[in-house]
């Protein structure tokens, strides 16, 4: 097993934070520690005035039914489940400096979840021996 | 030798091994922890963890839709 989970979260819509949660908080529980990097549209929902989230346009008609779902399977959040993977292991959240700087949020505006802004340097310094993925 | 008892039921993937994670954070060497989980994931979830871990899966059944999974902490340091 690798050393440690890097997750680079980039995308903005609903659907891609259920893997963020999924993956995080299964690695938390193996003991594989993890770094997440949030950069891009993924960014406005890790402020203090999270939008609401969105599924992708494309995928419409198939939200109802994932709705009902993850209801019906008493899915937590994803903001739950890296929550409770912070609390079980070793997981970091840092957002990209780039991208705060982009849409004008500052330290004050993040939510309690983000350990820190750092620059990708960082962060790819960080991950060196770790398996990377891209959401 | 305690035995301590997690209801996982009704739980979605990973929540049973974060459950079952969170009394083995409280269990000793020597203790059992049963599981009860509805996940149909959960099965070779908690044989990959026990592998991880090297904990001992002592028992691994499921009836009416229900897992029972009885390990013996053996790992912890």
């Amino acid at each position: 097993m690798a050393k440690g989970l890097g997750i680079v979260m980039f995308s903005g819509t609903a659907d891609k934070f259920i893997p963020l949660g999924v993956l995080t908080q299964t690695a938390a529980n193996l003991g594989v520690p993890v770094k997440i990097f949030v950069t891009g549209f993924a960014l406005l929902y890790f402020t203090k005035k999270k939008p609401e989230p969105r599924f992708p346009k494309e995928f419409e008609d198939f939200v109802p039914k994932i709705h009902e779902g993850l209801e019906r399977v008493n899915a937590p959040s994803w903001y739950d489940m890296l929550k409770d993977a912070k609390d079980i292991g070793d997981v970091k959240v840092y957002v990209c400096s780039l991208m705060a700087e982009v849409v004008g949020v500052k330290k004050e505006d993040l939510d309690p979840i983000v350990d820190d802004v750092v620059g990708a340097t960082f962060f790819m310094q960080e991950t060196g021996d770790y398996e990377l993925i891209f959401i | 030798m305690g035995e301590i008892k997690v209801d996982a039921r009704g739980m979605a993937c990973p929540g049973p091994i974060s459950a079952l994670i969170r009394a083995y954070r409280k269990a000793n060497n020597g203790d059992t922890i049963e599981v009860l989980a509805t996940d149909p994931g959960f099965k070779p979830d908690v044989q990959a963890w026990v592998k991880r871990t090297g904990n001992e899966l002592v028992e691994l059944t499921e009836e009416g839709g229900v897992i029972k999974a009885v390990i013996k902490v053996t790992a912890k340091k």
